[in-house]
C-alpha cells in the first residue's frame, strides 16, 4: 500500500466515522423513540462509568468468561482442526458436528448450558465457546486442506518424517487460514458473550447493559453498548495485526 | 553415480504409463528425457527420485536398488515448489535441514550455493519478490546444496520466458560440468534437449516405452562454440521433430 493510497483509506475511516455520528446525533433530535441518547451523552455515561468502577469490573468479569471460552477454543480448536486435516476419516466425522453447531441457532443451546453448568462463569465462557470453536476448527482443517501436494512431494523428496511434514510444511501452509479463522472466531466469541450475559448472568457488561435498560438510564445503556463495541474493534484489531506480522512474506 | 532401469513398468488406473522400461545412465552424464505427452516421462523421473513406486522392475542407482528419496538425489520441480512463508536462504537450506545438518553448516552452505547459482543479494528476499527465472535458481541450489551425485529435474525451465531460459541453461551446463553430477532432465522442448544433453532418450505414449535413443556428440561448452548457429545443431533438433512427429 503507496503513502498516497493510505492517506485515502485514513480520509475515508474519518469521514465514514464522522458520517456516523451524524447520523447518531440527527437520529437522537428526530426523537424516533423516547429517551434516544445521542454520541456526547453516551460518551459523557461513559465517562462516569469508568470513573464509578462499574464498567471496570464489570469487562473484567466479562474478559474473564471470553479468555476462557475463546481460550479453550484455540486451545482445543486449532490442534483438532489439524488433526481433522491431516487424517482424512476423522475430519470426515467431525465436520458434521461443526456443520451442525454451525447450522444451528447456537442460541438455543443456552437453556442447556445453564442446566449443564449453572449460572455462572463457566456457563458464559462455555456458550463463548460454542459459538466461536466451530470456526477455528473448520478454517484450521481448510487450511490443512489446502496445502499444495507439490510441497508434500518436494519434502518428501528430500526424505521428510511425518513428524517434519507436519510441522515444516503443513503448519505452515495453514496458518493463513488458522489465522482468519481466529479472527472470526474472535467476533463470534464476542457475540456470544454478549447474548450469554443478557440473557443469564447475573453480571459482566451484559449485566451492566440489562440493568441500565431496567433503570431507564439509556444514556448508560447505551455507553455500555458502546464500550462493548470499541472492546470487540480493539481485540480484532490485535488480532488483525498479528495476522500481517506473521503473513509479512506474502506482500 | 550412475543410474539403471530394469524392466521399469508402472500403471495408474486403467493407463499403462510405462511398460517395461530399461535403460542405462553414466556417471557423470547429461539425458534428457523427451516425448509426446502421455509418454510416462515425468513418471518415470519420480520413479528414479524414488517418489513413485514402480509395479515391476528395478532401479539401481550405483548398482544399489533404490526403494524411496535418498541424499544422493535431489529434484527441481517444473513449478520451483518453494516454501512461500521461507526466505531464499531458509529454502536453500531445506533439505540440508531434514538432513540433519547443522545451523552454521546449513547456512554456509546456503550462501554458497545462493552465490552459485548467481543470486548473491537476494538471500532474506521471499520467493513471491522474485521473477520465475530467479524463483527456480533458488529451487535449483535447494537441490545442490545436498551435494547430490544425481540431478533429476522435472521441465524446469517450462514456465520461465525464452531469454531468461537461455541464460539460465547456459548456467547449468555451467554448474554442471563445474560439480560433475549426473543429470537427468525432463523437457518437451527440442531444441532445449539437443542443447542440454549427451544423450536424448525418446518415450513413446500409451505405453510409456524407450523408443529411441540419440547421441549428440556436440562440442562443450555449447555456449562457447556457439553451438545453436552450427549447422549439425540444427539438423539434430530436425532429426528429433522428425521421430517425435511420427509419434504424435
Amino acid at each position: 500500500m503507496g503513502a498516497s493510497e493510505r492517506r485515502l483509506v485514513l480520509g475515508f475511516r474519518v469521514a465514514s466515522l464522522v458520517a456516523f455520528l451524524l447520523l447518531w446525533e440527527w437520529a437522537a433530535r428526530a426523537r424516533i423513540s423516547f429517551n434516544f441518547p445521542g454520541p456526547w451523552p453516551t460518551v459523557l455515561a461513559l465517562l462516569d462509568l469508568v470513573r464509578g468502577g462499574g464498567l471496570l469490573s464489570a469487562t473484567a468479569t466479562s474478559a474473564l468468561s471470553l479468555a476462557l471460552g475463546f481460550g479453550t477454543a484455540l486451545i482445543v480448536g486449532i490442534p483438532l482442526g489439524l488433526v481433522m486435516g491431516v487424517v482424512r476419516p476423522v475430519g470426515r466425522v467431525a465436520r458434521v458436528y461443526c456443520d451442525l453447531l454451525i447450522a444451528l441457532p447456537t442460541a438455543a443451546l443456552i437453556p442447556l448450558v445453564i442446566l449443564t453448568f449453572g449460572i455462572n462463569v463457566v456457563s458464559s465462557a462455555a456458550i463463548v465457546f460454542v459459538f466461536s470453536a466451530p470456526f477455528i476448527i473448520m478454517n484450521a482443517y481448510g487450511g490443512v486442506r489446502d496445502v499444495r501436494p507439490r510441497l508434500v512431494e518436494m519434502a518428501r523428496s528430500f526424505n521428510v518424517s511425518p513428524l517434519r511434514l507436519f510441522t515444516l510444511i503443513v503448519v505452515p501452509s495453514a496458518l493463513p487460514m488458522i489465522l482468519s479463522g481466529v479472527r472470526y472466531g474472535l467476533s463470534r466469541a464476542f457475540v456470544g458473550l454478549i447474548i450469554a450475559e443478557l440473557l443469564l448472568s447475573p453480571f459482566g457488561l451484559g449485566r451492566l447493559i440489562m440493568v441500565s435498560r431496567s433503570m431507564f438510564e439509556h444514556d448508560r445503556m447505551f455507553a455500555a453498548v458502546l464500550w462493548t463495541v470499541l472492546l470487540a474493534v480493539g481485540a480484532l484489531a490485535l488480532v488483525s495485526r498479528l495476522e500481517t506480522r506473521l503473513m509479512r512474506w506474502r506482500t | 553415480m550412475d543410474i539403471a532401469a530394469r524392466g521399469v513398468s508402472r500403471r495408474f488406473g486403467s493407463v499403462q504409463a510405462l511398460a517395461e522400461v530399461t535403460l542405462a545412465i553414466r556417471s557423470g552424464e547429461f539425458v534428457t528425457l523427451i516425448g509426446p505427452s502421455g509418454c510416462g516421462k515425468t513418471t518415470l523421473l519420480k520413479i528414479i527420485g524414488g517418489l513413485v513406486a514402480a509395479d515391476t522392475g528395478e532401479i539401481l542407482i550405483g548398482g544399489r536398488r533404490v526403494a524411496g528419496p535418498g541424499r544422493e538425489r535431489s529434484m527441481v520441480f517444473q513449478d520451483f515448489a518453494l516454501l512461500p512463508w521461507a526466505t531464499v536462504k531458509r529454502n536453500v537450506e531445506f533439505g540440508l535441514l531434514l538432513a540433519g545438518v547443522g545451523r552454521e553448516e546449513r547456512e554456509a552452505a546456503a550462501l554458497r550455493y545462493i552465490a552459485k547459482v548467481g543470486l548473491a543479494g537476494f538471500e532474506d528476499a521471499y520467493p513471491g519478490q522474485l521473477s520465475g527465472g530467479m524463483q527456480q535458481r533458488v529451487g535449483l541450489a535447494r537441490a545442490l546444496a545436498v551435494n547430490p551425485a544425481i540431478l533429476l529435474m522435472d521441465e524446469p525451465f517450462a514456465s520461465i520466458d525464452e531469454q531468461t531460459r537461455r541464460l539460465f541453461q547456459d548456467d547449468l551446463l555451467a554448474l554442471w560440468s563445474d560439480e560433475r553430477k549426473t543429470v537427468v532432465f525432463v523437457t518437451h522442448s527440442m531444441e532445449e534437449a539437443i542443447y542440454l544433453s549427451d544423450r536424448v532418450i525418446v518415450l513413446s505414449p500409451r505405453p510409456g516405452r524407450v523408443h529411441e535413443v540419440l547421441d549428440v556428440a556436440l562440442p562443450r561448452p555449447r555456449d562457447a562454440a556457439d553451438v545453436r548457429a552450427s549447422v549439425e545443431f540444427t539438423r539434430l533438433v530436425d532429426g528429433l521433430w522428425k521421430i517425435l512427429r511420427k509419434l504424435q
